[in-house]
């Protein structure tokens, strides 16, 4: 990777993975509202409720009990940047939800976080192989900044979906927008697609 | 139904003033939901389903901890919220 002007100059390869209207940064940008929230573990948990026949409530040590999956993949940010070759750990998605068993009419999910922060996300997106509930990057603890303890992690999404500090996940047989999608962006947000902003 | 006359119509033109000023917009909306508030208090405008979500989501995103910084999308947040409460000014 070349640097132009700052910031760098993707190669042939790069520029085939970054959507249309991004550009490459080889940080990784803080974006979200209000303060970073502080977190204690021994009270922390994880609940899955809703359009499930087992609803969940996991402690920390229960999450990271489960079994673990690594992802290598790219993330794109509403605002523009991209960012490749990241590394996650978490638990997927589908392990969570197979505890939790899915009512045959579950068709979506509502992600709450801490601060009140929502996003929402149909179950076929969410079911996706590259899906975790990632509490560690590059081999660390997510940072605070960046989600600490667990993070959402969607790659084919643009990366408000990949919501920080996330603390549950409500299934439900309806679709329902979350906190950006409320207020004017896309409900889908595929960046391939250039899904920023809908036409509200 | 919405209120109307002259109080209501004062408040939703003072509401839309601050919510469109030049200047920061988490400065801006803490503003415009102080107006808002006084509105609904004194009576002159009418709480909607639509502007107690927004309200709601607004405290959220303004929601500050002391001695931390607000995050950078929290002026963002501010500038849609505000529009949606705007466009909802003639409901209440």
């Amino acid at each position: 990777m070349e640097r132009l002007f700052g910031r760098p100059r993707p190669t042939d390869d790069e520029m085939r993975r970054i959507p249309p209207g991004q550009y490459l940064t080889g940080k990784w940008p803080i974006l979200h509202y209000g303060s970073v929230p502080s977190t204690d573990l021994s009270a922390w948990d994880f609940k899955v409720w809703g359009e499930v026949q087992h609803p969940l409530d996991l402690t920390w040590e229960a999450f990271r009990a489960l079994p673990r999956t690594a992802v290598h993949c790219d993330i794109h940010c509403v605002t523009k940047w991209s960012k490749l070759d990241n590394d996650f750990e978490g638990v997927s998605i589908a392990t969570i939800l197979d505890l939790a068993l899915l009512t045959p009419s579950a068709g979506f999910a509502l992600a709450h976080c801490e601060q009140g922060y929502t996003t929402n996300l149909p179950l076929d997106v969410l079911l996706a192989d590259d899906v975790l509930l990632a509490d560690t990057y590059a081999g660390e603890p997510l940072e605070p900044e960046h989600g600490y303890p667990l993070r959402l992690l969607v790659p084919k999404r643009y990366f408000w979906k990949s919501a920080k500090w996330i603390r549950g996940l409500q299934i439900l047989d309806h679709d329902t927008p979350g906190f950006w999608e409320r207020y004017g962006y896309h409900n889908q947000g595929d960046p391939w697609k250039e899904e920023r902003f809908s036409d509200r | 139904m919405a209120t109307s006359g002259e109080p209501a119509e004062r408040a939703r033109a003072e509401i839309r003033r601050l919510a469109e000023a030049k200047g920061h917009p988490t400065d801006n909306a803490r503003l415009a939901l102080d107006r808002l508030d006084q509105a609904f208090a004194a009576g002159e405008l009418q709480r909607t389903p639509l502007l107690d979500a927004a309200v709601g989501d607004l405290g959220l995103a303004l929601l500050q901890d002391e001695g931390r910084p607000l995050g950078g999308k929290s002026a963002e947040a501010a500038r849609l919220i505000l529009r949606a409460i705007v466009r909802g000014l003639d409901e209440a």
